[in-house]
């Protein structure tokens, strides 16, 4: 059997288009990640792969099976939930043992596979607790040996982590990636945070407005972005928007020297991340005047926001690496290295 | 300030209760006549209302009757209207659900003296079990409402959940929908039982004078004067009452029922 | 958001029944509905088709379409020769009485629900267990209670003869003012029959209700509002007057409406407490369908009056709440 596949797959709510057509293979055994902020359709898109929401038109296919038309129960995808969704009427292995119990399975043995889900979830003997007795974290683990249990072909989770602290966030990341690796399964994980994205997913889906703007691997996401929004979501960047003429952009009067083809005259969206800006002597192009407005020492990183003739630019420097000493106030000079630069198409009227 | 409010809280609650002490205190007479401070106070009329005087007796098993029969059957009509509601909220939904409450929301009397006429061409005016019906039908507003409550408290991605894992509807229905709105429909039935146990208007229509609950017992014994033996039923009622919404209070959320904001405490 | 909800909602339903239920269903909300017409809508028309009959003296009442109780109702049997309006007097009387004691309900019932709202959330629940309690005891019982704290062989007035206030207040001058207003008899004072003891036992009847009513709407009041107006220097009087009371202005005066509407319908308390003169249209239902007169047909109207009324008053009060929620 093969991966999951979504072919021209879109979805509209009366004349609001939720998801555009849209076309996803997630490889068998992977993690996938959809990226997006907020009402980018990523939520939906799971929906639908869970049976939740009927596709206005496309279809999705697991394997040879076509699976548009099949509800969600059978289906039967394990699903986390945003609010884990775990039964408050019942306890922690009656909640495991669910899809096992209302499928035929005998008590007994439904609730000894539960134990033992629970087991992997390092919650053994937690078993006869009541939902409300547990802690976040503790709740969040019941809800993935729950979606488990079924021993779904495809796993699928909604924003898991948001109901959590950001400590416990970063370790549970962690905690379910690992167990993803051991069973092999293929995961899909709804997410607005890249760091989440990045710590767990195989590739990340990168979505706005319905539309899917990249499909890459983590780092290719970070470092090649596909356009601006991509750019702008993923990390930080320092944006300026300009005109491209001959090997250069020119950006109100300044011009920035840059490697890549366009058109003559065409409009585009420049950026930069903040630790690819030096603030340094080194001869060079692209050195920019500015004065420093505000400093910022994260500890681990230290900030430097610029006002320049170009606009405003945020240079970052990672501690132990040999970086100015400016306070604010202080005149300066940024170096934005052509090699650098990201240049992106833009739209005239935006 | 703190004091002033506890003050006039105080001074409501001793207002609520005074005619209810004065009942109750009644109750206690041996004489005929009711009397309060009671005169030689004594426990027989208890007796009385419980074992001994037929009128009572019989009345009290009516009402009994008549409240148990009208609490199930208003909750067996209520669950599959709020069911509706919720599940599709159409517009036909929506106007039954509005029909079902429409009873309860004019003057009782009104409905009483419909309902008289309608029983007098049905054919059960008189009979106990159209008083069943009545009450049912005037008091069902009440689980249509608490049943309702319940429902939306349900969390839909519950619902999404349990199907992911492989449940049908009806499965749904019996191992999410079902327990967690239980609180709420037996609240809805206690709602209705009590109120039943305690209407008049309406069963005073509808019996025709042909059988009795304690209420009409008690009002047909209005112009004879009072006995100690109807403080008995006034005293009994109220127990009723309390033990019934003291379990509303404990086992189902109260302040959630009466429309609390469920965020704060 | 609410859009997507929606969206999930219908997507169930849709992907709901894929038994052949789909059948079954249809024909049990068809007996739904139809139970809910016969039992909830049928009675109102029954009401309405018999107070255009006929009363056939002494054999009770005969179908028909004649606006005689209707006129009765207005101007008396006898019009145009002789005009009285002595239903429509009785219908000013449930205006009357159910008026003033929803509004001393709602009004003394405010400060307490707003007490009761500021409590821990189990003391609320055993105030609500008493106040729901005292909501469900029936008419008959209250008006029992009451009927003996203010008859004039016990209760009160014996209270007041034997602590020697009815002579203090004789000795005082204010005895004379009772007996103006209808409370004292030349030996002591009375309160039955009198408005006081009507209205009272009324106001008693529904103040629980009033708790009940109002204690969504007052429980809901973010506390962070008043907290707000109080830093910007508003005492504890100003933030009732200009933070509380206009968050609470329309359930205020919902609640009066409703127990108003209520009221409208009382018949137990008026009988025992209320001068005869005084009686209410609910009293002549009561007689007209089940009384000494037997004449359904002119029960019914008065019903319907009566109906029509609460409907105006109901949809004044609509009205009067889309305007001034408007604003």
């Amino acid at each position: 059997m093969d991966g999951l596949v979504l072919k021209g797959v879109s979805k509209s709510f009366g004349n609001t288009r939720a998801v555009e057509p849209t076309d996803l293979t997630f490889a068998r055994g992977e993690l996938t990640a959809l990226l997006g902020p907020s009402g980018c359709g990523k939520t939906t898109l799971l929906r639908m792969i869970a049976g939740l929401e009927e596709p206005t038109r496309g279809t999705i296919r697991l394997g040879d099976t076509d699976i548009t038309a099949l509800p969600a129960h059978r289906r039967k995808f394990g699903m986390v939930f945003q609010s884990f969704a775990l039964f408050p009427h019942y306890s922690v292995r009656e909640n495991v043992a669910y899809s096992l119990t209302i499928g035929g399975m005998a008590r007994a043995r439904a609730h000894e596979k539960a134990d033992a889900l629970l087991e992997t979830v390092q919650l053994g003997g937690f078993g006869d607790r009541r939902i409300g007795e547990l802690s976040g974290g503790q709740r969040q683990r019941v809800a993935i040996a729950r979606a488990l249990a079924q021993e779904p072909q495809v796993f699928l989770l909604d924003e898991p982590m948001s109901a959590l602290d950001a400590k416990l966030r970063e370790e549970m990341q962690v905690e379910l990636r690992l167990l993803q690796q051991r069973l092999g399964i293929t995961t899909i994980v709804v997410t607005h945070d890249q760091r989440e994205a990045m710590t767990m997913a195989d590739k990340i889906v990168v979505m706005s407005n319905g539309r899917v703007e990249q499909i890459a691997q983590p780092q290719e996401v970070y470092h090649r972005p596909a356009n601006a929004f991509v750019a702008d979501f993923i990390g930080k960047a320092n944006f300026f928007d300009g005109t491209y003429r001959d090997g250069a952009v020119q950006v109100g009067g300044v011009q920035l020297r840059a490697s890549a083809q366009f058109r003559s005259g065409s409009p585009v969206r420049v950026a930069i991340r903040p630790e690819r800006a030096c603030i340094d002597d080194d001869p060079g192009d692209n050195r920019i005047a500015a004065r420093v407005m505000f400093v910022r020492d994260l500890g681990p990183l230290r900030e430097y926001h610029l006002q320049s003739d170009i606009g405003p630019i945020i240079v970052e420097y990672a501690a132990g690496e040999t970086g100015p000493t400016l306070a604010t106030g202080d005149e300066t000079t940024v170096r934005l290295p052509p090699d650098a630069l990201q240049i992106f198409p833009r739209a005239e009227a935006a | 300030m703190r004091f002033l409010g506890a003050l006039y809280m105080g001074l409501a609650a001793l207002v609520l209760s005074l005619p209810i002490v004065v009942v109750c205190g009644a109750a206690l007479n041996s004489g005929r006549s009711m009397f309060f401070p009671p005169r030689e106070p004594t426990m027989r009329r208890f007796g009385e209302f419980f074992v001994s005087e037929p009128v009572w007796t019989t009345a009290l098993w009516n009402s009994v009757l008549v409240a148990v029969g009208a609490a199930t059957l208003a909750v067996l009509l209520a669950w599959p209207i709020a069911y509706w509601l919720w599940s599709t909220g159409t517009r036909l939904s929506k106007v039954l659900a509005g029909l079902g409450s429409l009873p309860f929301a004019v003057p009782p009397i009104v409905f009483g003296v419909g309902l008289g006429f309608f029983w007098a061409f049905a054919g059960g005016l008189g009979a106990l079990w159209a008083g069943v019906i009545s009450h049912a039908i005037l008091l069902m507003a009440l689980p249509l409402v608490t049943i309702s409550i319940g429902l939306q408290s349900i969390d839909r991605a519950h619902l999404d959940a349990a199907a992911t894992m492989g449940a049908t509807e009806r499965m749904i229905f019996r191992t999410v929908v079902l327990p967690q709105t239980l609180p709420y429909t037996i609240s809805g039935f206690f709602f209705v039982l009590v109120l039943s146990f305690n209407e008049f208007t309406v069963i005073f229509f509808v019996s025709a004078s042909s059988y009795a609950t304690v209420t009409l017992q008690i009002f047909n014994s209005l112009r004879n004067g009072y006995t100690p033996t109807m403080a008995v039923a006034a005293i009994t009622f109220l127990a009723v009452s309390v033990l019934v919404f003291s379990a509303v209070a404990r086992w189902g959320d109260l302040p959630r029922l009466m429309g609390a904001d469920q965020s704060r405490k | 958001m609410s859009l997507t909800d929606d969206m999930h909602a219908q997507g169930r339903s849709a992907a709901a029944a894929p038994d052949g239920s789909a059948m079954l269903r249809r024909v049990g909300l068809f007996v739904l509905s139809a139970i809910i017409f016969i039992f909830c809508v049928l009675p109102f028309g029954l009401v309405l088709a018999i107070s255009f009959g006929r009363k056939i003296d002494g054999a009770g009442w005969v179908w028909d379409f004649t606006l005689e109780n209707y006129q009765r109702f207005f101007v008396g049997v006898l019009w145009p020769d002789e005009v009285t309006f002595l239903y429509l007097q009785q219908l000013g009387y449930s205006f009357y009485f159910a008026i003033i004691a929803s509004l001393v309900a709602v009004l003394t019932a405010l400060p307490f629900t707003l007490l009761l709202t500021r409590l821990g959330r189990s003391a609320q629940a055993l105030w609500l267990v008493f106040i729901m309690a005292s909501l469900s005891l029936s008419e008959v019982f209250i008006v029992m209670g009451w009927d003996i704290l203010l008859s004039n062989n016990s209760g009160l007035p014996k209270l007041f003869k034997e602590t020697g206030l009815t002579q203090w207040l004789k000795d005082t001058g204010y005895f004379q003012t009772l007996r103006d207003w209808g409370l004292a008899n030349p030996r002591n004072v009375k309160f039955k029959t009198s408005d006081f003891a009507t209205i009272l036992t009324m106001s008693y009847l529904v103040w629980p209700y009033a708790v009940i009513l109002l204690y969504p709407a007052l429980s809901r009041i973010d506390p962070a509002l008043a907290e707000a107006a109080r830093t910007m220097g508003a005492g504890r009087w100003t933030v009732t007057r200009t933070v509380t009371l206009p968050a609470i202005r329309l359930p205020l005066f919902g609640t009066t409406l409703l127990l108003f509407v209520f009221l409208l319908g009382t018949y137990v308390t008026v009988t025992v407490f209320a001068a005869p003169n005084k009686h209410t249209t609910a009293v002549a239902i009561y007689t007209n369908i089940r009384g000494a007169n037997l004449n359904a047909p002119f029960g019914a109207a008065q019903a319907v009056m009566l109906l029509v009324a609460a409907g105006v008053c109901l949809y004044l009060g609509h009205l009067f709440n889309r305007r001034s929620e408007a604003r």
